[in-house]
């Protein structure tokens, strides 16, 4: 082991600062060309004007509040689902015995290797079948079953000692009682960390909604924020990133608010 | 027993009735120009559903051109097609390679087949018929023109009131438009051709303008390397390198109008679809003109057509075409025009009083018409977005200046023959 040096201190600590200057940089931008005049958007004068206009115009160029609604029963709803769905399965690949165990594991492992585009058409003849084409519910259907979460719980629960779980089972817990007081909570971690990465996914997911969806009562976020890709005019800048702030707000202030829950559930579920 | 055979007479009846009277039609639409033009196309359906009671129509935002096409094809193929879709007019050859249009022919009478098929400008069609059918009817179509800056023009001591009849003259213009300060940086450009994103557009009105065209009308063969693209090519990266009247490298194509605007580009090169941006934006009078050519006039079209696609009934189609029909009439295309700045593609459109109206207020609107005598069709091929992105980056390595013009157009030929031969 070689003891830190001052140079060595210097050069982690600078590096660590450009790195989050590199990341910050985007933001920073958002929130200047949002919150100044278009006249400011490429030039940065300390006592430039501030306003709110632009927020206002990219609020009433799409309901938004309507695409908010849209979005937050769509998270929510996919990650209940993959909460119960994948702890279940979880559980049973971990801890239980049956037939096929092997085989039905690798089957969902393959559900990694897959890119969901390649799915859209099957997915949209799915959703036809089922009459499910504009819904809520049909944007979130088909990542209900998610090969990721069932893939990290399930090696979250092997790591937990086996002697709990006898002791469990000895005082008389049956197997829901089980898994609900000794692998939920020793699982949390991992299921915060996957709740994290489950939400932003399907909060930022653009493709599949916009396909399967047609009506302003299903559309989320993303499909409105679209309205500003302007190709054929000038790139407004400055309500692009007013909607941007506008959209991404509410998961950004989450992050800030739960960092540190975040970062302690990352660094025990060893994903990142 | 009784009651049970009137009532399922009645449902029987009553779906009949349905069925004969009421037609429900889907109607997918992108908007490249911002997002009050979407609201214009819902007032336009709702205005036609209020006049024919028996058609409904759900008329779908489907964000860009790209999106709307990747929307459409994954319907079709899941077995739930929309009638009607408005996508790129430059998509004709991909939508009939995946068999998933149909021609407008069998839903027009013979009358119409002249007076309204014929009755669009021909630039337009060039794009929209191949085989002798007609694929795509122009809504929301474009060509690029010449913005000036006109304070700029007085500045440098130019006349205001011209802009560059040709490509020679845009040259001596931007020489004296081009304003360096003190320490020797450029504070403003002559002339900005924008470059990013889909280049072969105004690449298309460049080799026009010196006589030469990019493909041919069967969308299986192009001519990327002729004399006329090489010398082209060759001229657009002398603006940079030698005569000094653009900025150097790839040019945003969003950007643009900022540029103008701001003052750091005092002509440029950008659709008409921007010319309401520019009215309600510039800080400055403005001019607008032809492309200047090297040769002669020349400029591409673009924009949107609408499509019919398969998979629905014959009456359901022919209700669509009836609704499209009506949409391209005189007052609404108007309508559409004034809202959106896209070029009226008819020209019965321009002799109405609202167009008359809005021109005598805004002849900046008509330069893009008149050009259209020279237009030419955006370059479209069979595998369009593979053929375009090969010449695209032979466009940008060029530019840049990793390889000389004829290179790089050598190769992009190879290349798109070697996809093309299949088709031919």
């Amino acid at each position: 082991m070689i003891g830190e040096t001052t140079f060595d201190r210097i050069l982690i600590r600078g590096g660590g600062a450009l790195l989050a200057l590199i990341w910050i940089a985007p933001l920073a931008y958002a929130v200047w060309a949002a919150f100044h005049p278009p006249a400011f958007e490429a030039r940065f004068e300390l006592m430039a004007p501030l306003t709110l206009d632009n927020f206002a115009s990219a609020w009433s160029q799409a309901p938004f509040a309507r695409y908010f609604l849209n979005t937050i029963v769509l998270v929510t709803m996919i990650l209940s689902a993959q909460l119960v769905l994948c702890t279940l399965a979880a559980f049973a690949f971990a801890r239980l015995e049956f037939p096929g165990k092997t085989f039905l594991f690798t089957l969902i492992l393959m559900q990694l290797l897959v890119m969901p585009d390649i799915l859209l058409v099957e997915n949209y003849k799915t959703m036809r079948a089922l009459g499910l084409v504009d819904t809520i519910i049909a944007i979130g259907l088909p990542y209900f079953a998610s090969g990721f979460a069932i893939f990290l719980l399930r090696q979250t629960f092997m790591t937990i000692p086996k002697e709990l779980d006898e002791a469990a089972r000895v005082e008389g817990c049956s197997l829901l009682g089980l898994l609900w007081r000794v692998y939920v909570p020793l699982g949390k971690p991992a299921m915060l960390a996957f709740g994290l990465v489950s939400v932003s996914h399907h909060w930022n997911n653009f493709l599949w909604p916009l396909i399967i969806t047609n009506s302003v009562e299903t559309r989320p976020l993303t499909v409105g924020l679209s309205i500003f890709a302007t190709t054929d005019s000038g790139t407004e800048w400055a309500v692009i990133n007013a909607a941007t702030l506008m959209t991404s707000a509410p998961l950004l202030l989450g992050f800030l608010l739960f960092q540190r829950q975040f970062v302690q559930s990352f660094m025990r579920a060893g994903i990142k | 027993m009784k009651l049970l055979n009137v009532f399922l007479a009645t449902s029987a009846l009553t779906m009949f009735a349905t069925a004969a009277n009421a037609v429900d039609l889907e109607f997918y639409f992108p908007v490249a120009v911002g997002g009050a033009a979407a609201g214009t196309i819902q007032s336009l359906t709702e205005d036609y559903m209020a006049a024919n009671p028996g058609v409904k129509i759900d008329a779908i935002y489907t964000g860009s051109y790209a999106d709307t096409t990747t929307k459409a094809i994954t319907a079709v193929r899941g077995g739930n097609a929309p009638q009607l879709i408005i996508s790129l007019s430059t998509d004709m050859y991909t939508f009939i390679d995946e068999d998933m249009i149909v021609a407008w022919d069998n839903y027009v009478t013979a009358d119409e087949q002249k007076n309204w098929i014929g009755g669009f400008y021909p630039a337009f069609m060039a794009n929209s018929q191949t085989e002798g059918k007609t694929w795509g009817i122009p809504f929301q179509r474009s060509t690029p023109v010449l913005y000036w800056n006109k304070e700029a023009f007085a500045a440098a001591g130019l006349d205001p009131e011209k802009g560059p009849a040709n490509w020679a003259e845009m040259v001596e213009m931007g020489k004296k438009l081009t304003v360096k300060d003190a320490s020797g940086n450029v504070t403003q450009w002559g002339v900005h051709i924008p470059s990013s994103g889909f280049p072969s557009w105004l690449w298309t009105g460049i080799v026009a303008g010196n006589g030469g065209l990019l493909a041919d009308d069967t969308g299986k063969n192009v001519t990327f390397n002729s004399d006329a693209a090489v010398g082209a090519l060759e001229s657009l990266v002398k603006l940079s390198a030698t005569d000094g009247v653009m900025a150097p490298g790839i040019l945003d194509w969003g950007g643009t109008p900022k540029a103008f605007f701001e003052g750091q580009a005092a002509m440029i090169w950008t659709t008409t679809g921007n010319l309401t941006n520019v009215r309600t934006n510039a800080p400055f009078d403005f001019g607008v003109g032809f492309l200047p050519g090297l040769t002669q006039n020349g400029a591409p079209t673009g924009g949107g057509n609408f499509y019919l696609l398969k998979g629905s009934t014959d009456e359901e189609l022919q209700a669509a075409a009836d609704f499209v029909k009506w949409a391209t009439a005189p007052e609404q295309a108007a309508k559409w025009t004034i809202a959106t700045g896209y070029v009226a593609p008819r020209p019965d459109v321009w002799e109405t009083e609202t167009m008359k109206d809005y021109v005598k207020g805004f002849p900046q609107a008509l330069v893009a018409r008149d050009q259209l005598d020279y237009a030419v069709a955006e370059l479209s091929t069979f595998e369009g977005p593979k053929v375009t992105q090969l010449l695209n980056s032979a466009l940008e390595s060029a530019i840049t200046g990793q390889k000389p013009a004829k290179e790089a157009l050598d190769g992009a030929q190879a290349e798109a023959d070697a996809i093309l031969s299949a088709y031919r």
